[in-house]
């Protein structure tokens, strides 16, 4: 157990340095305030006073940013190992497959989840100096956004282990923002298809990643309040079944896996 | 290479021949693609600008209801006149829901009736959806301004946008001068809108006495304006505009007599 435990310390750590010393997070930071600046600035027929356009604004941002980080940290954990052949060394150690994905996965999930909660301290700052206060809805919005990197880094794992680097970022992104965005229309787009699409399209509901669940934005932004708690459980329950699933397949393709 | 040569003259011909050909077939007017306006945005995006104002304009009316689209809703004009009826109540619940997902957030019947077969609905209604449906009105309804302006940034030919952007402004912010400013700037790029000068006597006539005559003058200029570019040929809207200045102009007659 203290191994296990020494291991994926080692193995977390190594996840959060690889992304902070990347400086990806940097210039993400760099391009939203390129974007947010001048729009904070703006004053629209030289009406002052409108905030609700800068959070929604920002949040999108933070969204955006935060699933290309969690899409990257997923993709580099195992592919970047077998293209240069450390996964032989790794593997000499006495460390399971198994034991090295989740620690692995431990790791991006980490590295991701800083590089959110500084995003989300950013946020909260810009709030704040324009005079906003702190959301109700904050702790929820921001438990929501947490699990949803997770999913999104189980996503990618998955998919690195699948096919190649630039197929797994493009599809994974395809997906999750599809969902994000189109997720719970799925229904209604597949009453006006043949019923042959609109089997495909109800199992594509059925299945794909609610991303949209977890997007509280509106909430936040408008002041709706917070979600029930039942609702806020069980939409953390579909993440955590989720992940588990994703996991499992990935830890049966990497066991299968020739080395 | 020789096949090359042929190739290589064969694609020469045809990119001077076929937009010769079709300005001939089709006339000058009937070419798809003409930059209306000037800058970056009207070469680049062309057409798609007209799209792009809509969608904002129907951002800035879901943030009119606090965030909820409602463009499954009612229209505009008779959104407006809901509005006014309803002036003085900041929240109240909506009895005109569609069955969308939004809108079955507010309905506990019909989001019950969908769960028993969808969770994923369950959960959709519950997450994307208020439990009290507001509206925007006093000085909050400045949170309309940007997305109004980004849509006449868009499309500067949007005049469903200025008139929105000027009603919020002048009806909901009770800011006259910023209403006049809004429809200045929107007639100075439209200068033929009959709806345009409409409601900038509007907006002069809601200002009271001091401005009907102005207000007058300006209906007055609206009625002509649509003359003088053929009442037949104008657009329905455009015409309406025209008939409600005259009705304006005798309302202000009937008022200066008194």
């Amino acid at each position: 157990m203290k191994t296990a435990f020494r291991q994926f310390k080692a193995l977390v750590k190594l996840s959060f340095l690889e992304l902070w010393r990347r400086n990806d997070i940097f210039a993400l930071v760099l391009l939203g305030l390129a974007l947010m600046v001048p729009l904070s600035m703006a004053s629209p027929f030289g009406a002052d006073g409108a905030s609700r356009y800068l959070d929604e604004a920002a949040l999108l941002l933070v969204w955006g940013f935060s699933l290309f980080i969690a899409l990257g940290s997923g993709q580099r954990l195992l592919a970047p190992e077998f293209e240069a052949r450390t996964i032989y060394p790794l593997l000499a150690k006495p460390i399971s497959r198994g034991r090295l994905l989740f620690g692995k996965y431990l790791g991006a999930l980490a590295a991701s989840w800083s590089a959110l909660a500084f995003f989300y301290v950013l946020f909260v700052g810009s709030v704040l100096l324009r005079g906003g206060a702190f959301a109700a809805e904050l702790p929820q919005a921001l438990a929501l956004h947490f699990a949803f990197i997770a999913l999104a880094v189980a996503v990618s794992l998955l998919g690195s282990l699948l096919m190649s680097a630039s197929a797994n970022c493009a599809l994974s992104s395809i997906v999750l923002v599809g969902m994000f965005f189109f997720g719970r229309r799925l229904p209604e787009y597949a009453d006006g298809l043949n019923p042959a699409l609109a089997w495909l399209v109800k199992a594509v509901y059925a299945i794909a990643p609610h991303a949209e669940f977890f997007d509280m934005r509106q909430r936040l932004v408008h002041g709706w309040g917070a979600v029930g708690w039942p609702v806020f459980a069980a939409v953390l329950c579909y993440a955590l079944v989720y992940i588990a699933v994703l996991l499992g397949l990935a830890s049966l393709a990497l066991r299968r896996r020739r080395l | 290479m020789r096949h090359w040569a042929l190739a290589f003259a064969a694609a020469a011909f045809a990119v001077l021949a076929i937009p010769s050909a079709m300005r001939r077939l089709c006339g000058d007017d009937a070419m798809p693609q003409v930059v209306r306006g000037e800058g970056a945005l009207a070469v680049a995006f062309g057409d798609a600008r007209e799209v792009l104002g809509r969608a904002l304009v129907q951002k800035a009316d879901s943030y009119f209801h606090g965030g909820i689209d409602m463009d499954c809703h009612v229209s505009h004009e008779a959104e407006r006149e809901h509005h006014d009826e309803h002036n003085d109540e900041h929240e109240h619940h909506h009895d005109e829901w569609c069955g969308c997902e939004e809108c079955a957030g507010g309905h506990e019947e019909q989001q019950e009736e969908r769960a028993a077969f969808d969770p994923w609905a369950w959960i959709n209604s519950r997450v994307r959806a208020p439990q009290e449906h507001m509206h925007l009105d006093g000085k909050k309804s400045v949170e309309l301004i940007p997305w109004l302006w980004a849509s006449v940034a868009a499309d500067p030919h949007n005049i469903e946008a200025w008139t929105t952007a000027a009603y919020v402004a002048g009806d909901m912010m009770k800011d006259t001068d910023l209403a006049l400013r809004i429809v200045a700037e929107g007639q100075a790029k439209n200068p033929k809108s009959v709806r345009l000068r409409f409601y900038e006597g509007r907006v002069r006539y809601a200002r009271g006495k001091g401005d009907l005559a102005s207000a007058r003058a300006v209906f007055v200029s609206a009625r002509d304006l649509a003359v003088s570019l053929g009442l037949d040929a104008l657009p329905e809207e455009e015409r309406t505009a025209y008939e409600f200045a005259g009705r304006f102009i005798e309302e202000i007659d009937r008022r200066t007599e008194k």
